[in-house]
């Protein structure tokens, strides 16, 4: 492993059913796509949560990276360092 | 022995499951299931141990199916919900339609964008049915209001009615492997061409057993004053077939609107069937009066059936999966409306009651007898 690339990405709590009730957990990654590639593998459903079959986040999650949405980043090729955190949320929408 | 009437209700916030004795008198409500998820879809498989599954569209985390082997007392998600290759380039953003397959834990899932998909194990994983899916005419359908859905599979032997939201009717008669559009006489009010070969906006497609090769349709209508390119189309909406939906013909004479979304058969007599009218341009009642309209003859006349209902200042929308009937000997018609009322029709249709009338608006109402 890594240890300059591992970073750790917070779970909201509707999703935590999808990875064994884990709020938090640890992935490898240089960037946020590898990171969620990394959830594909070791966790799909939780990942079919967070993205649709293309590969694209979907539109009422909200990914941000420590303070910053992803959008206004580099999207999914947006670059991680040691401790950063990949927070997923549910985006404030709704009727 | 059958002895309990189990509706299950799909709504905008959640599946509520209703449950009441043969005599109907009094129906119990569970749920809300995915509370604050719209629900689209629903089925009562009666095939062996009765299964409900439900389809919950989550606007945040995708699509799920959801099923239950305790007659809705819970639901659990199923291994993994209908999704498109990943180099297909779509994505999955609603399901609108389930329906038992051939064999018994076979399940056939009509979705948005409109493709078809089949599970072989009850819905824990599926398989996308290329000879629909992938159809020469796919990428030429186009959303209605609703979205460009696939909301109607019905099933005779081997041959499989699909209706698609704008694509029209398509008829496999090799199980569904392979499938044609069949729409002659089927209009189409918003292309030039009053009868394309695909395209239409079909709502609903239905049929009954004891009478192979009829089908009824509920066609986007309301174009019978229609003054531009084409001309008139005057009773478009409500249709039938007589020769296994190759070619269909109107049976819309004597209704106030051949607009409307559902139509459901008798389950005991083929030439009974029932559509709720809509003004075209509002998809409410006409007059603000709301009716069944029932035909006993298949479709030669039809009689408005409002017994019970309100008489004015009714605005609601019945959509096209919310009315179904039971299959007891005096079957029971059922709707939900727009505005969170589920209406009971017994006998047949004869006098209406409202059973629920504060839930959150109805997508789908399904009735069985278990």
């Amino acid at each position: 492993m890594h240890r300059e690339l591992t970073v750790s990405v917070r779970i909201p709590g509707p999703l935590r059913e999808y990875c064994a009730g884990a709020s938090e957990l640890t992935v490898t990654a240089p960037d946020v796509g590898a990171a969620l590639a990394q959830l594909e593998r070791e966790h799909p459903s939780l990942y079919r949560n967070i993205c649709d079959e293309t590969g694209a986040v979907r539109r009422h999650i909200a990914v941000f990276v420590n303070t910053s949405h992803l959008r206004d980043l580099g999207g999914l090729g947006t670059a991680l360092v040691p401790g950063d955190v990949v927070t997923i949320f549910p985006a404030v929408s709704g009727g | 022995m059958s002895d309990r009437v189990i509706l299950s209700i799909g709504t905008k916030k959640g599946l509520f499951v209703a449950e009441a004795a043969k005599r109907r008198r009094g129906f119990t409500l569970r749920g809300p299931f995915a509370p604050g998820v719209a629900v689209y879809s629903a089925l009562i498989d009666t095939r062996g141990t009765p299964r409900l599954y439900a389809s919950s569209c989550n606007a945040f985390f995708g699509m799920k199916v959801l099923r239950s082997t305790d007659l809705g007392k819970k639901f659990k998600e199923t291994k993994s919900p209908p999704a498109f290759p990943k180099d297909d380039g779509r994505a999955l953003a609603n399901i609108w339609s389930l329906e038992p397959g051939p064999d018994k834990k076979d399940l056939w899932c009509g979705v948005e964008p409109a493709a078809l998909f089949r599970s072989s194990d009850g819905g824990d994983s599926w398989a996308l049915v290329p000879g629909i899916s992938n159809h020469a005419h796919a990428r030429k359908w186009q959303p209605g209001n609703g979205g460009l859905c696939m909301h109607t599979i019905y099933r005779a032997d081997d041959r499989v009615h699909l209706g698609i939201s704008t694509g029209g009717h398509y008829l496999s008669e090799d199980g569904g492997n392979t499938f044609s559009a069949a729409n002659q006489g089927v209009g189409a009010g918003f292309t030039p061409d009053p009868y394309p070969e695909f395209g239409q906006c079909v709502h609903k497609i239905t049929g009954h057993k004891d009478a192979p090769g009829r089908l009824y349709m509920q066609n986007h209508g309301g174009w019978a004053e229609w003054d531009g390119p084409g001309g008139r189309r005057p009773g478009i909406g409500v249709l039938r077939s007589d020769d296994h939906g190759h070619t269909w013909r109107s049976i819309a004479k004597g209704l106030p609107s051949d607009f409307g979304f559902p139509i459901v058969v008798h389950p005991h007599d083929a030439d009974t069937v029932y559509v709720l009218p809509l003004e075209p341009m509002t998809r409410t009642c006409p007059g603000a009066a709301p009716a069944v309209w029932r035909s006993e003859n298949g479709g030669g006349s039809w009689r408005r059936l409002a017994r019970g209902l309100p008489k004015q200042s009714s605005y609601f929308t019945v959509q096209r999966d919310a009315m179904d009937i039971d299959e007891l000997e005096s079957p029971a018609l059922y709707f939900g409306t727009t505005t969170g009322q589920l209406w009971i029709g017994r006998d047949g249709g004869e006098a209406f009651e409202c059973l629920f009338d504060a839930l959150p608006p109805i997508h789908c109402v399904k009735a069985a007898v278990v």
